[in-house]
């Protein structure tokens, strides 16, 4: 397979030997020594401070790093596409051409023919107002070649696509398309920054699984950026951990996974959730945060956080050294000593959760609740059902996870049980005195600007004195772990992992009896995340709430709740014990999400297709059109699945005919 | 967790901003604070003037600096530079008017339909709308043409027109700020509905409304210079910067400066007023 | 796409009766009493009860508002007080040379406009002198650029024409009253150059501000959206930067551009008016300028309604362009 236009020949020249067996080991890229440097408001942000790395040939490249990292910016400079204001020192060699200093025309030619890449957010990635074909066929060169790239990623009915807006497509076709865009012509490389963070748990292993067969038919290495060290770990060959713009870390998946030797990528492992996780106990989390790029230490920028700091890792920031062959990290200590003396300090690390004592009474009940909104105005009008009749309790104390991929109604029923959403039939009962509470997604955005964190959490605090108000406002503080002073500032002057703190804050400086968390974790680094786990478990034990925990991570709801609900277009499907769920799935879609988790070492399994729309749910059960089990009796109009018992418990109840039947 | 060190580091950066950045800054403000230097001058044309404006005062039709006129005079020996003094003055006073009465109705319409949401919003909008969908100078002729002309009338008649604008701004400001999830944390912390208008939703519509407001006047300066040209203001001995260039128009071509220096009048307000503005700008929303 | 038309039309037609009834209410909480302006102030009592009758205005208000709607719908918008003929007919004689110089002015900004936004964003050569230039443009008013114009081009330069549509006497009356078109359609070049002549420095006067505004907006969001994904995405496929501006981020601009255009033209209505007297220019202007003095409101609610809805006729034509531009506008 070869392009159709000219630059064919070039690529022969500047990669000469392209079939024979030595070019196996030639690195399609290799960074020296790069350095980056911004300027932001007149500050010097040091994104990348000295890395080193090569691409092999044919490899997929796992670069994992938190946000801060420089791990983007790492992709960018392959593509040569960093800000013209940019400092960049240090050489990113592709194709025989420095994509750092190189003139303009050249990193153009070397993007067009040798490189690909693949964005985060397909929706703004892809020009809207262009047909897809067209963007497609810009870099494939005709209309006949696009259309077959189109098919060859996956896109079901290509030539009715190619004349599709991308508006039109869904998240995961959008991320086909930009994939099919980036293997046009055979690149060497394909740049993927965060390719599945957009999309459904069930369509990342998709475009996951999708990129690994391209790579194996085209020969072509892929750099996956991301910040989840088990996704890169399930499809990369090597796997390269990053932390304040160095290399702390590489080397292949399975022995950076089996013997990893930075304390930072042991941090990593440990704070990361897995269906494996202990529930019983605390997570691990890392303390501290993500250094500040505009003020970079002069050692090993790590050095803050970790456990086994010591006078020698402040002077100068390690250089990466070799443990074992192929195997770099970035540490003064010994890998042997790092292993043994922070396996002693997890020990010590971890506390048991205590017994929950049960409770008989429910917090909320929710009796068939439906919920639909408009869509559209006028004749457009069409009715988006979010919710078709969902029973759940949740009993004093007790922690329930909300499960379910997008269209779920996941959210709406969060919404609902807060009352900031009405519902049009149903039943439901909140127990007082006050109104239940709720942590979003976005902590930055839940905090209005323009007040401090004093102003707005002493909003909950009618009709005491100014200074009783301080106190509590400073006494809630303290139980989120901040001190006094944040009181002072805004929203503005937090980090991320802050504001979650300070809206767990507000949340509980009058104990609700019902918490309700939207995402509280998505956004955040792993790091911070599994301490915000801790920080929502330890305040529903001690102020004895129920905690209502929405999530698309079936791995999150194992540790954060007692019980969890799968939902799937506006129902429950599945309902459990977190144990029993989670150990024994019996709804196919629980299963599917339970193999959609990327962890390391287990391949990925896609479910075919994506979560249909709301405004059209199957007739039937809903799930049919994806379920691998389904018979034609489960796409029966007048079929009702009801949630009935799993093996006679009455705590785990499935809706499937096929399981439960 | 030291959490105080973000704060400390927020200091750090504003005291350690570069030159070419503080700079910026300087000359922002510089141009922000003409709009207090203009109507500082504005209060004091009677003082800066040489002459009385509606008398007299020396030949007829001196050109520029002659016979101690330093704009030359009009066709029966008024001082120009006087004339076009008390002619900005009156223009700069009634631009800052409309403006004002523009923001205030605009602004109680635009957070009463963007907090309220609902029929009430659509009510209002449609109201906006309507207004907005006619072109406002010409309506405005239409109202001074039915009140009869004077410079209140006007007034009235452009402030009609002009509130639309911000009712949308404001509006629009108070929805996207409506949708983000501080709104609802606010409600559910039990904060009523005027708590939630006023503390959460319109302090956040303040930067938007006055940027506009600022970046407005310039324009408002052309259209009540317009009108004035046409004919609806204040009537004929009073100086007023567009009616006196059409009055004078005849003398174009042989007196040039009777016509041309209330133009310019109007020139150097709007000119002023859109750097003025643009300084605004750049101070409440540096990019 | 027909029911987007189709509600559009609706909204044009709702607008404009609702226009009709502002200037009805206008007339009527107007101090100049519309017999007395006809009869003088000397007329008899009975007189002025023969004339009330005749003119409607004893019957209930909504009865003669509905009777004006549905003049207006059919052409007629009362009578003017000075001239004497109905408003419709004055109207039809002064229409054509203001829709000339409104539209030449249109093209003039849409033109200027689009090519100063590309300068500035392609960073053209000597395209950092223009940015004052442009502010400078910005706050001129109109009056003043159509006489700094006489002054340099009639006056100084003896360039160009400073009064009037033509200096020929043979014009050919032509089928639209556009003189330009006209000549064009009977093969008159000599009185198509003379036009063009006549029409330039009064269009440019009134099509500099809106040029300006345009091509602030249309820059801005050039600028941005050079800096969006998709623009990136475009990089990364190897495009150079004329061909992603030009094959991909300029039709995601021309919707801000477009409407942008909309609200310009009103303002460039006013300057419509205000030009026309500067240049002599015999259109819809000098007949607002001639019946502001006498209070002629019958005339000036005639030309409000013409330019009303002309104002949304043309603002609706730049909401269904935004829709052709943009395929995520729903039609």
């Amino acid at each position: 397979m070869h392009l159709a236009f000219g630059p064919a020949a070039e690529k022969t020249v500047t990669d000469p030997g392209a079939s024979t067996s030595e070019a196996q080991a030639i690195e399609v890229a290799s960074i020296e020594d790069l350095h980056v440097t911004f300027r932001r408001s007149g500050k010097d942000i040091a994104a990348l401070r000295g890395v080193s790395l090569d691409i092999r040939r044919g490899e997929i490249l796992g670069l994992v790093g938190e946000s801060g990292s420089g791990k983007s910016v790492l992709g960018l400079a392959l593509l040569g596409l960093l800000d013209a204001r940019a400092d960049v020192r240090g050489a990113v060699r592709v194709a025989g051409r420095d994509m750092a200093h190189c003139d303009q025309s050249a990193r153009r030619e070397v993007r067009r023919v040798h490189l690909g890449a693949v964005f985060q957010d397909p929706m703004t990635s892809l020009n809207p107002t262009m047909r897809v074909g067209r963007q497609v066929a810009e870099v494939a060169g005709s209309k006949d070649e696009a259309e077959r790239l189109l098919g060859a990623v996956g896109i079901p009915d290509p030539a009715s696509r190619m004349d599709a807006f991308p508006h039109e497509l869904s998240g995961g076709l959008r991320q086909r398309v930009m994939i099919a865009m980036a293997v046009a012509g055979n690149p060497d490389l394909i740049v993927a920054d965060e390719p599945t963070t957009a999309l459904d748990v069930t369509v990342q292993a998709q475009v996951l699984t999708l990129l690994r067969s391209l790579r194996d038919e085209i020969g072509c290495s892929v750099l996956l950026i991301t910040h989840d060290l088990g996704c890169a770990a399930q499809v990369a060959d090597r796997v390269a951990v990053m932390y304040a713009g160095r290399l702390a870390e590489l080397g292949s998946s399975a022995e950076v996974l089996a013997r990893a030797s930075h304390p930072y990528t042991l941090a990593l492992l440990r704070s990361r959730l897995s269906l494996a996780s202990d529930r019983t106990t605390s997570l691990l989390a890392l303390p501290g945060e993500v250094p500040n790029p505009a003020a970079p230490e002069p050692g090993c920028a790590f050095a803050p956080r970790c456990d086994l700091a010591g006078p020698a890792c402040l002077d100068a920031p390690p250089p990466p050294l070799e443990v074992r062959p192929g195997h770099l990290s970035a540490c003064v200590v010994p890998a042997v000593e790092v292993t043994s003396r922070l396996a002693e300090v997890v020990r010590a690390a971890v506390v048991p959760h205590p017994e929950r004592e049960p409770h008989n009474d429910d917090v909320v009940t929710l009796y068939r609740v439906q919920k639909s909104f408009r869509v559209g105005a006028g004749r457009t009008t069409r009715r988006l059902q979010a919710l078709r009749g969902v029973n759940l309790t949740v009993g004093r104390g007790e922690s329930v996870a909300l499960v379910g991929e997008s269209g779920s109604g996941k959210s709406t029923l969060l919404r609902i049980v807060a009352g900031l959403e009405s519902f049009d039939g149903g039943k439901l009962e909140v127990a007082g005195p006050d109104c239940p509470q709720m942590v979003f997604q976005d902590a930055g955005a839940s905090l209005t600007p323009w007040l401090t964190v004093g102003e707005i959490i002493g909003e909950r605090l009618r009709g005491i004195s100014r200074a009783e108000r301080a106190a509590k406002v400073a006494q809630a503080l303290a139980h989120v772990g901040l001190p006094a002073e944040v009181a002072k500032a805004k929203s503005a002057q937090l980090s991320g992992g802050q504001r979650q703190r300070v809206s767990l804050a507000r949340a509980t400086v009058v104990a609700p009896s019902i918490l309700l968390c939207d995402e509280p974790t998505s956004a955040l680094d792993v790091s911070l995340a599994a301490s915000v786990i801790n920080l929502i478990g330890g305040l529903r034990r001690e102020l004895g709430m129920s905690v209502l925990f929405v999530t698309h991570d079936l791995s999150v709801a194992r540790v954060v709740a007692d019980r969890i609900a799968v939902m799937y277009l506006g129902r429950i499907v599945e309902v459990g014990d977190a144990d029993q769920i989670t150990s024994q799935p019996v709804h196919p879609y629980t299963q599917a999400l339970m193999s959609a988790v990327p962890d390391m070492g287990r391949e990925p399994v896609a479910l075919r297709g994506e979560p249909a729309s709301p405004l059209a749910p199957p007739a039937g059960c809903a799930f049919h059109s994806r379920c691998p089990k389904a018979i034609d009796d489960c796409g029966d109009a007048l079929l009702d699945v009801r949630l009935t018992a799993v093996d006679r418990s009455a705590h785990h109840l499935a809706a499937c005919i096929r399981a439960t039947a | 967790m030291a959490i105080a060190e973000p704060v400390a580091r927020r200091a750090l950066r504003t005291t350690s901003r570069r030159k070419t950045r503080n700079l910026e800054r300087k000359a922002s403000v510089a141009a922000a604070s003409l709009f207090g230097v203009v109507t500082l001058a504005a209060l004091l044309a009677p003082v800066l003037s040489p002459d009385n404006p509606l008398m007299p005062a020396g030949a007829p039709l001196l050109g520029p600096g002659k016979g101690g006129f330093l704009l030359g005079s009009d066709s029966i020996g008024r001082d120009v530079l006087s004339r076009v003094l008390y002619g900005m003055r009156t223009s700069w006073f009634a631009a800052l008017g409309v403006i004002a009465l523009g923001l205030l109705i605009g602004g109680v319409i635009g957070l009463v339909a963007g907090a309220t949401g609902g029929w009430v919003d659509n009510v209002l909008m449609r109201i906006t709308d309507a207004f907005l969908a006619l072109p406002a100078p010409v309506l405005a002729i239409a109202v001074v043409a039915a009140l009869g002309p004077s410079l209140l009338h006007t007034l009235v008649a452009v402030s009609i027109v002009w509130w639309p604008f911000y009712a949308r701004i404001v509006r629009g400001e108070i929805r996207n700020l409506a949708a983000r999830p501080h709104v609802e944390a606010a409600k559910l912390a039990g904060a009523g509905r005027l708590r939630i208008a006023v503390r959460h939703l319109l302090p956040g519509a303040v930067p938007a409304a006055l940027v506009t407001a600022s970046l407005d006047i310039g324009n408002l300066v052309l259209t009540l210079a317009g009108l004035s040209f046409l004919g609806l203001g204040q009537s004929a001995p009073a100086a007023e910067l567009g009616a006196d260039t059409a009055r004078n128009l005849s003398f174009l071509l042989q007196d040039w400066w009777v016509p041309v220096m209330p133009g310019i009048g109007v020139l150097v307000l709007a000119f002023i007023g859109n750097i003025a503005g643009d300084g605004v700008r750049n101070l409440i929303e540096p990019d | 796409m027909s029911a987007l038309l189709a509600k559009r039309l609706g909204a044009i037609v709702m607008i404009s009766i609702a226009l009709a009834g502002v200037l009805f209410y206008l007339q009527k909480i107007s101090p100049l009493d519309p017999v007395h302006a006809r009869l003088g102030g000397q007329a008899s009592a009975s007189a002025v009860a023969a004339e009330r009758h005749r003119l409607g205005l004893d019957r209930p208000e909504f009865t003669q508002f509905v009777d004006y709607v549905r003049g207006a719908v059919h052409g007629d918008l009362g009578d003017s007080y000075r001239t004497r003929r109905p408003v419709s007919t004055d109207l039809r004689a002064y229409l054509p040379a203001t829709a000339e110089l409104a539209l030449s002015g249109l093209l003039i900004a849409m033109v200027l406009g689009v090519l100063l936004a590309f300068a500035t964003t392609l960073r053209w050569k000597a395209s950092s002198v223009l940015r004052p230039v442009l502010l400078l443009g910005a706050s001129t008013p109109t009056f003043l650029l159509g006489i700094a114009g006489i002054l340099l081009f009639y006056s100084k330069l003896h360039w160009l024409p400073a009064t009037g549509r033509s200096s020929l006497a043979d014009v050919p009356g032509g089928p639209t009253g556009l003189i330009t078109v006209d000549a064009l359609l009977h093969g008159r070049f000599d009185v198509f150059w003379d036009a063009v002549q006549h029409l330039i420095m009064p269009a440019t006067a009134i099509a500099l501000g809106p040029a300006v505004a345009i091509a602030r907006v249309l820059r801005s969001s050039l600028v941005s959206d050079q800096r969006s994904d998709y623009a990136r995405t475009a990089r990364a496929k190897g495009l150079s930067e004329p061909a992603i501006l030009i094959k991909h981020v300029l039709r995601n601009c021309v919707g801000a551009a477009l409407s942008m255009t909309g609200l310009q033209v009103g303002l460039m209505f006013a300057g419509v008016l205000v030009i026309e007297q500067v240049f002599s220019w015999p259109g819809i202007g000098q007949y607002v300028a001639q019946s502001i003095p006498v209070a002629d409101f019958p005339a000036i609610s005639g030309v409000t309604l013409l330019l009303g809805v002309g104002y949304v006729v043309i603002n609706t034509v730049v909401d269904l362009l935004q829709a052709v531009a943009d395929p995520r506008i729903k039609v």
